[in-house]
């Protein structure tokens, strides 16, 4: 198997219709979600995706996960192409690639106890028939969550359980397919601080643990800071900077990257330092900015950047970034 | 500690679930009348042959004395026109009612409930295709369509039930749909796909336990609206002939003379059974609803009187304080559990144009503190002591009169999630302008958009955003628009709430930036409620870090961030990710914050603290100074003292 390929996205784009602007306007408008994505994840790698909210990262993970197809581009795993499945084909990849949402409030069906949800992945995909087989890998996936005893926990209904005990649940039921990467949606913006770092701490153990690349989807760069290996930062669509963490939080060197990381909060008045804060929100995906997409908001733009869409400047072998001022 | 560990039999899920259910329904006073009313009429229509003291369908000797004979003691409900005792008909004839109704009704069910379901989760064709013969059968008039195919075809029993139930769909098929669609676009949904679930599965296990409830209130009323139909049909005189129902004995009396000859009793009985059965149902499905439909649990915070019991102290506000709380503790009344001490024994004072960070996990009491200072809690919270001092005044003590001149004028909140609370269909210029107007009735046009104007400039909104609807708005500029709502009369105190909760990083930065300048340009005085001890280092004078409703720490900014001696306070900054050291693992607190029906014995953060010792898990430890403006309680700093 070739571990340098085992997920890879390429060129990979998502056009919604966004109507037409009047009733007999002939110009259709798109809304570009995802707009040229390139990356590549090997095993039991974690990878952060970091940007704003209308950055597309969500729509890349819906992408991902086959639950939206894409306009152009293609995603290879383990050196197949599954842009484009049959539902058939799809479900087997499934078992794969699960998913862990944002809100655990909303992604737990209210109705059912912690023991029919954990349990329904194996339904769908008829494994473990056996009941004791069955029961057996729900409490693997529970205690590996972190639901200790699982006992306690599977009568119960999502109502029951604080923030931080429903993201369990959530991650117990990607967990119990036996996935080989585990894409994570902000897993942790709705919980508490103080539950955040249980959260992440678990998902570092399961890559180790479990051997689950995982991609991390989020806007917090001061979150993925000690477990991610690579760090991706997206700006309307695009990735605008890539690299490993290291590279990325300290050396940044794209000016949205060196924006972002001013803003993480630090937990210290006496290292309150100068902020780089960016007027303004993300532009509508719908009117993309002419040349690079980030000038109208960047402190340091200069005259060419409202021309010129800027190309990926390599910056070492793991390292590049897209910004004009980079390019000599 | 020790964990009893109860492994609940799956088989008992149901029966579980159904026991429930009676719980919450026998709650309602409504669904329990509508209930019995319903039930008196079903049995006595199951047990009508031994209720009924004639048979109905014969009438063997009839004398000209038994036409029309008013009630008596032999016939309790009188005759009628050929003799026949009313009561035996009317018990017969609930039979016939309740059946055309109940079967009517279940073929309706059957069909709107299965177009509503394909035409909300399939959606696109289907659903124009459906809805749009939906739509044409909702403005055919139901009664004279019925009236022509009951006509036009033999007027059986068969006949009537399956015309009924074939028209009454429609209102099903609308509701049902719209409740598919609501569930269809809830996250767990989106969740079982990607797990690989197919339609049917998702169908099945996600969408129906959802509509379900919806589809049994919209049953009963279909039942009702089935009796009813039924009743007019006989009346009209196109019922079954073998078969007597309520509308079958109106329809004889009402042509055979029982209004001309005054035998009110022909009329009165067979239309009070309708009545009584439509009324029944009518109120039975209220009672559900109230059960069944999760939109109308009624959790919102309504200001109540919250009663303030405590005994006379003596105190006065602090010089120079504009706002100072002293000792306040807040009770959760509960029927019959002891009440739940939601905040203990908090003081804290704030200055003009200082900022002041109360920090916590969810559950600690945040929001009910601040709530309180307002006396805007929920009718189950008590202040049972303490006081709020506010330029002098006891906000506690004063008349809801008088503390509505400080409402909103002089402390404003912008409440956790406010963004979202705007009204979806008015301008946010015409909002801000509402909550001018509300506190300033006399302003005059003119003004007022001067104002709106000036509002929006000091949270950062150009002018021409004035008239733009909320959902034009991101939702930073939303914040934004509620920030401009609480500045509208010039308050001194603002309370936010969580104001920065869900919103991304770098919008999260300018909000502070934002209320950072306010209090510089305005000398606004604010409390800053949030959970992310991170948010507040950047702009906070002070902060009061709370646990389980009491004070763990209060100290300056630098303090907490530095020599912080709480344990809670320590645990909770080590839970912080440290940009200057990444790689370092995270630590993270064990375990919950305690639920407030069930506090521990002794010191609230006891079970989770790494340093608790004996004493802290049966004694409560005080408040005290352990430094200059530096309060802590804790055990372990007491002892090391």
């Amino acid at each position: 198997m070739n571990t340098e390929h085992f997920l890879e996205v390429r060129g990979l784009k998502k056009y919604f219709d966004a109507g037409r602007p009047r009733l007999f306007s002939r110009e259709a408008r798109f809304v570009h979600a995802v707009d040229d994505v390139s990356f590549s994840l090997r095993h039991s790698e974690v990878i952060a995706l970091v940007g704003e909210s209308g950055c597309g990262k969500s729509t890349l993970s819906l992408l991902l996960m086959g639950l939206e197809e894409p306009t152009e581009g293609s995603i290879f795993f383990e050196g197949r192409d599954i842009t484009h499945l049959k539902e058939s084909e799809r479900k087997e990849l499934r078992r794969k690639i699960q998913m862990v949402f944002q809100d655990p409030y909303e992604s737990l069906n209210p109705t059912q106890t912690i023991e029919e949800i954990i349990n329904e992945p194996l339904l769908v995909h008829g494994i473990a028939k056996d009941k004791r087989e069955r029961d057996e890998r729900v409490m693997k996936a529970m205690e590996d969550a972190g639901l200790k005893p699982a006992e306690v926990y599977l009568s119960r209904f999502p109502h029951e359980l604080s923030g931080g005990q429903r993201q369990r649940v959530v991650i117990a039921a990607a967990l119990v397919l036996e996935p080989e990467i585990l894409l994570a949606d902000e897993p942790v913006s709705m919980l508490d601080v103080s539950i955040r770092a249980e959260i992440i701490n678990l998902l570092a153990e399961l890559r180790i643990t479990r051997q689950i690349a995982v991609i991390f989807i989020t806007h917090d760069l001061g979150s993925v800071g000690f477990f991610a290996d690579r760090v991706a930062v997206m700006y309307l669509g695009r990735i605008v900077e890539i690299g490993t963490m290291l590279e990325v939080l300290e050396k940044p060197k794209h000016p949205y990257t060196k924006a972002l990381i001013s803003v993480i909060p630090v937990p210290n008045p006496r290292l309150r330092h100068e902020r780089i804060i960016l007027q303004g929100e993300t532009p509508n995906p719908i009117d993309v900015p002419k040349g690079c997409r980030f000038h109208p908001r960047c402190p340091v733009a200069i005259a060419i950047c409202k021309d010129s869409d800027p190309p990926s400047v390599t910056l070492s072998k793991t390292h590049s970034a897209a910004c004009l001022l980079l390019v000599k | 500690m020790e964990t009893t560990i109860k492994v609940i039999e799956p088989k008992n899920q149901w029966a579980d679930r159904l026991l429930n259910f009676w719980r919450v329904f026998s709650k309602s006073r409504i669904g329990i009348v509508g209930l019995v009313m319903l039930m008196v009429i079903v049995l006595m229509a199951i047990f009508a042959p031994a209720i009924a003291p004639y048979d109905s369908s014969s009438s063997a000797s009839v004398e000209i004395d038994d036409i029309y004979n008013p009630p008596n003691s032999v016939h309790w409900f009188g005759t009628d026109d050929a003799g026949q005792d009313v009561f035996s008909n009317f018990v017969f004839g609930a039979r016939v009612s309740l059946t055309v109704g109940f079967f009517a009704a279940f073929i309706s069910i059957i069909i709107g409930g299965v177009t509503g379901l394909v035409a909300g989760y399939f959606g696109g064709r289907w659903e124009n295709v459906l809805m749009r013969i939906t739509d044409i059968m909702l403005v055919i008039p139901d009664l004279p369509l019925m009236v022509v195919i009951v006509a036009l075809t033999q007027p059986s029993l068969l006949n009537i039930i399956f015309v009924i139930g074939l028209l009454g769909w429609t209102t099903t098929a609308r509701v049902v749909r719209s409740q598919t669609l609501a569930v269809k676009s809830r996250k767990f949904v989106l969740r079982a796909r990607a797990v690989g679930a197919g339609n049917g599965h998702i169908i099945s296990r996600h969408i129906l336990p959802l509509v379900m409830p919806i589809l049994v209130v919209q049953g009963v009323l279909v039942v009702s609206l089935a009796i009813l139909n039924e009743s007019a049909l006989s009346f009209l005189g196109l019922g079954d002939p073998t078969a007597l129902s309520w509308g079958q004995m109106l329809n004889y009396a009402f042509g055979r003379g029982a209004m001309s000859i005054g035998a009110w009793w022909a009329l009165l009985f067979p239309g009070f059974g309708i009545v009584w059965v439509v009324l029944g149902l009518t109120l039975l499905g209220q009672g559900l609803e109230q059960v069944l439909n999760p939109r109308l649990d009624t959790h919102h915070l309504l200001p109540g009187r919250p009663a303030i019991q405590r005994g006379h102290v003596e105190s006065r506000q602090a010089k120079g304080a504009l706002l100072e709380v002293q000792n306040l503790s807040i009770n959760y009344i509960n029927e019959g559990k002891p009440a739940a001490r939601a905040v203990e024994d908090v003081s804290f004072t704030l200055n003009k144009g200082e900022l002041i960070g109360l920090v916590g996990e969810s559950g600690c009491g945040k929001t009910t503190l601040m709530l309180s200072l307002l006396r805007l809690l929920p009718s189950a919270g008590q202040i049972v002591n303490g006081r709020v001092f506010f330029n002098g005044q006891d906000l506690t003590a004063i008349s809801d009169e008088e503390l509505n001149l400080v409402r909103w004028k002089e402390i404003s909140i912008v409440f956790q999630g406010a963004m979202n609370a705007l009204n979806p269909v008015r301008t946010v210029g015409d909002q801000i302008a509402e909550a001018i107007i509300k506190h300033m009735p006399a302003i005059d046009h003119d003004k007022l958009q001067v104002r709106v104007i000036e509002l929006l400039d000091l949270v950062g909104i150009a002018a021409d955003h004035k008239e733009q609807y909320p959902h034009q708005y991101s939702g930073g500029m939303r914040q934004r628009a509620m920030i401009a709502m609480a500045l509208a009369c010039d308050p001194q105190v603002i309370i936010a709430d969580e104001p920065t909760t869900a919103l991304d990083v770098m919008i999260q930065a300018q909000i502070l930036e934002l209320l950072d300048s306010l209090r510089r340009k305005l000398g606004l005085a604010i409390i800053f409620v949030t959970h992310d001890l991170g948010v507040v280092a950047e702009i906070c004078d002070r902060v009061l870090v709370m646990y389980g409703g009491v004070t763990a720490e209060y100290a300056d900014v630098d303090t907490i961030y530095n020599e912080a001696r709480h344990p809670y306070t320590q645990e909770l900054l080590k839970a912080f990710p440290d940009l200057t050291k990444p790689k370092k693992k995270l630590s993270s607190i064990p375990g919950y914050p305690p639920r407030l029906e069930a506090l521990p014995a002794g010191c609230r953060f006891a079970p989770r603290c790494p340093a608790a010792f004996d004493r802290c898990h049966t004694e409560q430890p005080s408040l005290s100074e352990i430094g200059e403006m530096h309060f802590a309680s804790c055990h372990l700093i007491e002892a090391s003292k």
